[in-house]
Parts: structure tokens; C-alpha cells; sequence
């Protein structure tokens, strides 16, 4: 188990390594960044000049060698646009990624779960067939036209609820159906075909040989089986959601990672780029080993050693 | 049953708890469409990080929001001693926001901070023609220039004065989240990406502001900000596009309200390469083969003025005995035959922005559409905006491209940027006009800089250099109950606002 550990914690570091270089090099097709730096009237001389003192003069393999050793020492540099480090900027977001990401996971849980149960239980019923609907569209609805039509019905029409920021509950509640119904809709399905799966096996008819309640066949035996389907899944949506939920935070204005990640890609801020995809990557792979290890407790059948 | 109508009652009394409260406060909410930069004056300035600024600090020298000729703010006169010598006054009594007094020392210290290279400050080629600040006195300075700098007062219309003190004991980092100036409010809160808050300062030297709050809240997403707008989330945004004027104009407690900018649009017909571009003659022709009106009228909905010349009627510098070029595609036609070209034979890509300016892709799409109809071929390119700027600089746009420029309130700071050989922005080159535009530059007098300026108006005029198109019309989505007029220099001041009862 150990070793396991120790070479998963390796191929972890390697895939967050080759993350940053390929973003390093991609940053050259993105352009210049000592443009946008500087008024519309500045010189060429100017231009040359801040270029220079930022290195982006220097060759490229000059620049990646300095980034690699800054890198490794934790260091990604100061902003190009904002008087913080890239590092103070990104760790200034994670709290609010982290509050949307983890509520909106929950709530599509407690909402999945329980539909995917249903429908795969009573396969065929009105129920089930309510629900292929409601999850197809919740999947296929693009979340920015969702989100402004959510603020034009409760906020503009209603005025019930904020069009959104950030600070109190009120600010939560668009943002976190916006993203429930995509990932509960994810979540149902795949809870509904594995579980649908495992009713089909042996022990589940012996189960129901035995006497068991349906409620208990479901939830204690056949749900249990098919939570390893649901927790891969979590761990990916997870990973995604706490990488930014681009579209959910531009329209709502969520100050959380991934609008972060966007403005400074537009503004070539390449050292929060870097930053940004450094945790991403990380949390990502961390994820998936966290994924991987929670199987032990889910399955007793499996074993790293 | 009885369960579902407690779990009802319930679900009503959570949202009720929850809904928009719309407590009265004397305060004004801007909404921005990005964060700002950086709180330090003078560091970078793009709209988003002007506006708080221009709120917290104050220049030397202003414009009047009527004329924008140029009036005296922190410094209440001037007087130019000699092409390369200028004397300010400076107004006494003002102080920081930190209690420090404003004095000739700041001016200095603003100016040789900015000059300093080592700290970076994207707009030092701005003021380096001035190598000293001299302090006569407390009150009064002097400005050596390097070379004769007419344009200084344009520049110190943005130059933002810093606390010399405070920068000095606390470092750059530090007043750029903290800032310290002479201006209406005082800084108290920037949560990042959320909100700018600050307070009226009541020892404003203007006297005290009648709002007491102002926050700027960055709203990336456009649909949001207007929606804001409409439930009085926030209370002022800019650039309202042509297509949602008629929702905010309906709108219960929102009103839009527009004025003549001095930002203009135009294609550039770039001349660096061989070919047709360099034949005055099919450059004019492409004036007179655009109908500039109708795009006004039907792309942008009315909101731009028809440019004659390179400037717009509210620049003071403008050459008012100038006439747009009239709509004449048969004239087009024969001048392209009388360059020795067919129309059918003309082939060019014109570049755009994408949502840079007003509908400017839907621009250059219409421009492109009636240029065929005289028979020429052009396809349009739209650029990402950092992609554009990297093909303007690096020469590699198309025959055409379209651009914005402002806030645009002397000849200079447009002919010099947008039509000098080696400009960075340039699309045009012709060594007798960097010639003359090198002589103007150096002039002081003001009735020599007004003759020359007008001179080269009219040589650029009949050289079109652009499809000359608009000056913009900002328009602004407004509270209803706010009472503020906007300015034609795109600034945005809680000083000049307040609520009516």
C-alpha cells in the first residue's frame, strides 16, 4: 500500500509538471503580454524596454529554465497586471471556488441520488420517464442561457433573489441551480444505469429471495454497489468544478477561480495562468487518487498491494 | 396534506427572508465590466482602473464638462515662461485624505515617480520630455521640458497627484490597495473582483460630496449588468449597446442617457505595403464608396456623429471648415478606374475587434458588404483584442483594419499615434506628413500650433489615410432618480452626482 502510495504521489507530481510545461509553451501562441501592458501610445521603445525587463526577451528555453527552478521553489512570480503575487491572487479565489463547488456537488447529490434510485427501481413509470426528460434537458441546456434566464424570472421579473456577488446566502441560490442542473442531471443518470446494472445480478435476487424489503435491497445493496460508478464520477465532476465554473461565475459574477483563470488569459497574465493551472492540475490529481483510495473503504474486493 | 402546507409556508418564509432588500442609502453603484487593476494612480490606467482612481485622487488640470478646454484643479493657473519652461500655481489648503498638506513637493515627487524607471510605470513616456520639477515654492513649480511639449496639459489632465509621505513609509504594494489622495472619497474597502468601496471625504477642498458612498462593482457578463441595473442593484453603467437602449429606456427606475464622446472610429487603409492602399486616389474612392450615415442609422441605431477629418467636432483642436465625405459609389468607381485599377480587381481583408467598440464587428461586416457593391472583394477578419493589437504592431493586419481611439481632445495625441510612420498603432506612412507632424509637435504658441494643426487637417483630410467614420455616442444606463449628467471625457465622478428627493 505503501509503495502504491509513494508512486501514484510520483506520477502525481509528473502530470502536474508536464501540465505547466505544455502551458508554459502554449502562453508563446497567446501573444504578447507587454501590449496590453501599456497605453495605446506607447513607443516601440517602450514596448522593447518592458519586454526587457520582464524577460520576455530572452529565448524561449532561457525563459523556461528560469520559470522550472522558480517554479520548483514555489515561486510563479508577481502579477503582470495586479499588485499581488500570481500565488496571493489565485489563493485569494479558492475560497469562494471551494464554496460554490462544494454546495453545488452536495445539493446535486441529494438531488440525484434519490431520482436515479427512483427510476431505476420503477423502471418504465411515469416517474422514470418524468425524470429521462427533466435529466436530458438539465444536461443539454447550455448553463449561460440558464443562468440569464434565471436572473430575468426571480430577479428582474420577481425580484426575489440577487443577480449575483458573492457574501451572503441570498448570492447562492442561482448560481447553485444554475450548476445542480447540470451535475444532478450527470449524477441521476449514471446512478439510475448502474443501479438499473446491479438489480439484473445474482445477490440481488437473493436478497429479495431472502425477504429483504425492496428500500433495503435498494439503498443497502444494490446503491452500495453502485456508488464506485458515483464516486469516479464525483471525483471528475469534483476536480472540474473546483478548476472554475467559468460560465456560472462570469454570469453571476462569482469571484471564484475560473473567471480568475479567464481574465488573465485575455490579459496575458501568464503567471497567473501558470498558477491557476498549477492548482487545478493538483487538485485534479489529487482527486483521483483520493478517488482511487476510497474504493478500499467502498469495496472490500479491491486491494493496492 | 397538512405536511405540504407547512413545508409551503416554510419554503415562503426562507424566501422572503431571502428576497432583494432594497434599503435606501445615499451611496452609488457603478457597474464596471472588469476589476480594477490597481488603486496606485499612474501605474496602469484602462476605463476599469481610471474610474475609482479619478475618484480618490485629483489631477493638476481639468477640463470644463462643457468647452473641456482646459481649467485649473489642484493647480488654479499656469503660465508658459519659454518653449522649454512652465510655471504652475498651485491651489493652498488642500490636503490628503491622511491629514498630510498637498504642496509643490507632491507635484515633484508625482512627476520624479513617474519618470523613475525602476518603478515601472506604464505611462512614463508620457511625461519624460520632463526632466526637472523645480519648487520655486510651496505653492508654486516649475517644469523643465527636454523639448517644447504643448501636449502637457492633456498629460496633466490625467496626471493623478500621490502622497509623497505615504508612498515613501509604505511602499508601492501597499498604498496600490491602500490609496491615499487629494480626491472626493476616501478609499475603505476593495474586495477583489466584488467591490471598490469608498466614503465621501469631508474635507474635500471642493467642498463635501453629496453622496456619501460610491462602489464600483465589476459585473463581467453584459446581460447581468443591465439586469442589475434594471432591479437598482447597481445605478450607473456604461456603453449600453444600440439593441438593449430600448429595454433600459422602459425600464421602471432606469433611464438611458447619452452624449457625443470623444472617441472615434475608423478603418484604417494601411498604405506600408505595395500595392493599391498606396494610391491616394483609391483610398479617397473608398470614402466616397462607404455610406457612413446609413451605418450610423441602421448599424449603430443613431448613436455617432459623422466624422469629417481625423477629428471630432468636440476636440478643440478640430478644423471645423472640413465636410464628411459624401456617399458617391459612381465617383468611387471612376477614381479606382482613374488609378489604373477595375473594382472587380481589388481584393482586401479588413481586421476587427469583436466587442471592442460599439457593434464593431457588425462595422466592418456592413463596410464590407457595401464595398461589394461597387464590385470589390473584401473579407473580413475578426481578431480577438489582443490578437489585433499584435497585427496592427507587428504590421501584419490586412489592407484595412478598424480602430477606436480616445478620449481623443487634441490633434496630437490622434495624428502623432495613428498616422506617423513609426508609430506603434500606425497604419500610415508618408515622410513629408512625418515631417510636418514632427514640426507641430514642437510648437507652443497657440496660434502657430492652431495653423498648423489645421493645415495638416486638411493635407490628412484629402490624403485619407482612414475611411473616416465616427465620433462615438456613450451611452450611459442610468438610475432614473440620479441625478448626473455624463461627460463627454468618458470620466465617471461621484463629486458630480447626487439623488433627487
Amino acid at each position: 500500500m505503501q509503495r502504491y502510495l509513494v508512486k501514484r504521489i510520483f506520477q502525481m507530481l509528473i502530470v502536474v509538471f508536464l501540465a505547466l510545461t505544455a502551458v508554459f509553451f502554449m502562453q508563446f501562441l497567446a501573444g504578447d503580454p507587454v501590449i496590453l501592458l501599456l497605453p495605446m501610445d506607447a513607443t516601440f521603445e517602450e514596448i522593447a524596454e518592458m519586454r526587457e525587463r520582464l524577460g520576455f526577451d530572452d529565448s524561449i528555453f532561457v525563459q523556461y529554465f528560469r520559470f522550472v527552478s522558480r517554479a520548483l521553489q514555489g515561486d510563479f512570480g508577481p502579477s503582470l497586471r495586479h499588485p499581488q503575487t500570481a500565488i496571493q491572487l489565485v489563493l485569494s479565489r479558492v475560497p469562494a471556488t471551494l464554496e460554490l463547488a462544494l454546495i453545488a456537488v452536495v445539493v446535486s447529490l441529494l438531488v440525484a441520488i434519490p431520482i436515479g434510485v427512483i427510476s431505476a427501481a420503477f423502471r418504465g413509470s411515469w416517474f422514470d420517464q418524468v425524470a429521462i426528460v427533466v435529466t436530458v434537458f438539465g444536461q443539454a441546456v447550455p448553463g449561460f442561457w440558464l443562468g440569464i434566464m434565471l436572473i430575468l424570472f426571480f430577479s428582474v421579473t420577481l425580484e426575489w433573489l440577487p443577480t449575483g456577488g458573492r457574501g451572503e446566502l441570498n448570492n447562492l441560490i442561482l448560481p447553485i441551480i444554475t450548476l445542480t442542473a447540470f451535475y444532478a442531471a450527470r449524477f441521476a443518470r449514471m446512478t439510475r444505469s448502474t443501479v438499473l446494472d446491479v438489480l439484473n445480478t445474482d445477490y440481488i435476487r437473493t436478497a429479495r429471495a431472502k425477504g429483504l424489503s425492496e428500500r433495503r435491497v435498494l439503498y443497502k445493496h444494490a446503491l452500495r454497489n453502485a456508488s464506485i460508478s458515483i464516486i469516479t464520477l464525483l471525483g471528475l465532476q469534483l476536480g472540474q468544478l473546483l478548476g472554475g465554473a467559468v460560465v456560472t461565475e462570469t454570469v453571476f459574477y462569482w469571484p471564484g477561480l475560473g473567471r480568475l483563470l479567464v481574465q488573465s488569459l485575455l490579459n496575458r497574465d501568464f503567471p497567473v495562468v501558470f498558477t491557476g493551472v498549477f492548482f487545478i492540475a493538483l487538485v485534479h490529481a489529487t482527486l483521483n487518487l483520493a478517488v482511487d483510495l476510497f474504493y478500499l473503504v467502498v469495496d472490500p474486493r479491491i486491494s493496492y498491494d | 396534506m397538512k405536511r405540504f402546507w407547512i413545508v409551503l409556508s416554510m419554503l415562503l418564509l426562507i424566501i422572503s427572508l431571502l428576497t432583494v432588500s432594497t434599503v435606501a442609502a445615499n451611496e452609488v453603484i457603478i457597474g464596471s465590466p472588469a476589476d480594477a487593476r490597481t488603486l496606485f494612480a499612474m501605474k496602469f490606467i484602462d476605463l476599469a482602473t481610471h474610474d475609482p482612481i479619478s475618484n480618490i485622487y485629483d489631477p493638476l488640470i481639468t477640463r470644463d464638462r462643457e468647452t473641456m478646454e482646459y481649467i485649473g484643479h489642484l493647480a488654479k493657473g499656469w503660465e508658459v515662461l519659454d518653449d522649454l519652461t512652465w510655471e504652475f500655481y498651485l491651489n493652498e489648503g488642500i490636503k490628503f485624505h491622511n491629514g498630510a498638506p498637498f504642496n509643490a513637493e507632491a507635484v515633484k515627487f508625482t512627476i520624479d515617480y513617474i519618470n523613475d524607471p525602476d518603478n515601472e510605470m506604464a505611462y512614463r513616456g508620457r511625461y519624460s520630455p520632463i526632466h526637472t520639477v523645480e519648487i520655486m515654492d510651496e505653492y508654486t513649480v516649475r517644469f523643465h521640458t527636454t523639448e517644447p511639449m504643448p501636449i502637457l496639459l492633456d498629460r496633466l489632465t490625467s496626471c493623478y497627484i500621490l502622497e509623497p509621505g505615504y508612498v515613501t513609509e509604505f511602499g508601492e504594494t501597499h498604498a496600490s490597495l491602500n490609496p491615499i489622495g487629494t480626491g472626493p472619497y476616501k478609499f475603505v474597502e476593495w474586495v477583489q473582483n466584488q467591490e471598490i468601496v469608498m466614503e465621501r471625504f469631508e474635507d474635500y477642498w471642493m467642498g463635501t460630496p453629496e453622496v456619501e458612498r460610491v462602489i464600483f462593482r465589476p459585473i463581467p457578463e453584459f446581460s447581468t449588468r443591465v439586469a442589475a441595473l434594471l432591479v437598482g442593484e447597481i445605478h450607473v453603467i456604461r456603453d449600453v449597446p444600440g439593441h438593449m437602449v430600448a429595454r433600459v429606456d422602459s425600464g421602471r427606475r432606469t433611464e438611458v442617457r447619452g452624449i457625443p464622446s470623444s472617441r472615434v472610429n475608423y478603418i484604417a487603409l494601411v498604405n506600408f505595403q505595395e500595392g493599391p492602399m498606396q494610391s491616394k486616389e483609391v483610398r479617397q474612392a473608398l470614402n466616397y464608396a462607404v455610406n457612413v450615415q446609413e451605418l450610423i442609422d441602421f448599424v449603430l441605431d443613431g448613436s455617432a456623429t459623422q466624422m469629417a477629418g481625423p477629428l471630432s467636432v468636440i476636440n478643440p483642436d478640430h478644423d471645423p471648415s472640413l465636410e464628411p465625405y459624401p456617399y458617391d459609389p459612381e465617383k468611387a468607381v471612376q477614381m479606382i478606374r482613374d488609378a489604373g485599377y477595375e473594382p472587380t480587381q481589388l481584393s482586401f481583408t479588413l481586421d476587427s475587434p469583436d466587442g471592442r467598440y460599439p457593434q464593431d464587428r457588425e462595422v466592418a461586416m456592413a463596410i464590407a458588404d457595401q464595398l461589394r457593391e461597387i464590385g470589390i472583394n473584401v473579407s473580413v477578419r475578426v481578431n480577438e483584442w489582443g490578437t489585433h493589437l499584435d497585427r496592427i504592431i507587428n504590421r501584419n493586419t490586412g489592407e484595412m483594419f478598424l480602430l477606436g481611439w480616445g478620449p481623443a481632445f487634441n490633434a496630437q495625441g490622434t495624428i502623432e499615434s495613428l498616422m506617423v510612420t513609426d508609430r506603434t498603432y500606425s497604419g500610415f506612412g508618408l515622410s513629408w506628413l512625418d515631417e510636418m507632424v514632427a514640426k507641430a509637435v514642437g510648437l507652443v504658441d497657440p496660434d502657430e500650433m492652431r495653423e498648423a494643426w489645421d493645415e495638416i487637417q486638411q493635407l490628412v483630410y484629402d490624403e485619407a489615410p482612414w475611411i473616416f467614420l465616427w465620433q462615438q455616442h456613450d451611452l450611459w444606463g442610468v438610475n432614473s432618480d440620479l441625478d448626473w449628467t455624463p461627460r463627454a471625457d468618458e470620466r465617471v465622478l461621484g463629486f458630480e452626482m447626487r439623488w433627487n428627493d
